[in-house]
């Protein structure tokens, strides 16, 4: 990750001036393009759906990457760069959500009433209209508990394993287990009411 | 002849009926887990290009930055 370069901008002709002007980040930091392009997905999306708005995610994703540039010397090789990332994303989000709720009150779907409902959540999920999906999910989503949120946002990643998330959100694996059983059952009963 | 024009009328009837059922069918989805829905979702969701833009911005910004500080200070921090 060091080498990073500075180049100037390439313009083609035929390009708008807008285009011209835009800067590549992989003229910028080759490197950290690289790394951007292989995780903006997962780190956006993870704010996307915790945050629940396109430009606070659009802002949060920058800011991350932004944060990971600065620090990336002190990135150390035991954990994944995705995991590096996804670290700075939770504990940004975090930050922003703290200040958001100070101004809002948020609901969250009831313990009881989930641990009580009969609704199985290995049973699959239908869905009509793959238009609507995102916006259904994020309705289900925002009616969680925040770490069931980003519990099952986390593990819907392939790449990570139980382990590094259970270390990313400070707790046992067996509690990991045992909350994502109850995560998925609340996203369940919240999913069926969004149809 | 009528009857001719209104048995075609009935089998496009039948054909638009058709397509709209199979177009509904593709639309629909059955997913086995939350997981495999949060993961097609976000397969599904674009990056917006106006990131990579801001942070090619600032980056350069901070590359801009740090190659004006006095040597003292690169080297004391």
């Amino acid at each position: 990750m060091s080498n990073l370069a500075v180049s100037t901008v390439l313009t083609r002709p035929g390009m708008d001036q807008d285009a011209q002007q835009r800067l590549e980040l992989r003229s910028v930091a080759p490197d950290f393009a690289e790394l951007y392009c292989a995780h903006s997905r997962q780190i956006y999306y993870l704010c996307l759906r915790v945050l629940g708005d396109h430009a606070l995610a659009e802002d949060a994703t920058h800011d991350v990457f932004l944060k990971a540039w600065r620090h990336r010397a002190e990135f150390r090789a035991e954990s994944s760069w995705r995991t590096w990332l996804y670290r700075i994303a939770i504990n940004h989000c975090k930050n922003i959500r703290r200040a958001w709720s100070l101004r809002h009150i948020q609901p969250a779907a009831d313990d009881a009433l989930v641990a009580n409902a009969s609704v199985d959540s290995s049973s699959p999920l239908h869905v009509l209209e793959l238009k609507e999906l995102g916006e259904r999910i994020q309705k289900t989503l925002d009616q969680l508990p925040a770490e069931y949120k980003l519990l099952l946002l986390l593990v819907a990643d392939d790449q990570l394993s139980y382990e590094q998330i259970a270390a990313l959100t400070d707790q046992t694996i067996d509690a990991v287990r045992g909350k994502l059983h109850r995560a998925r059952k609340a996203f369940a009963i919240e999913f069926q009411k969004t149809a | 002849m009528n009857q001719h024009t209104k048995k075609l009328e009935q089998q496009q009837k039948q054909q638009t009926t058709e397509t709209k059922l199979t177009e509904q069918k593709s639309a629909a989805r059955e997913f086995s887990s939350v997981e495999e829905m949060l993961r097609f979702d976000a397969a599904q969701t674009q990056v917006p290009s106006s990131i990579e833009v801001r942070l090619a911005e600032s980056v350069q910004k901070e590359l801009a930055a740090r190659k004006a500080r006095p040597w003292w200070k690169k080297l004391f921090g």
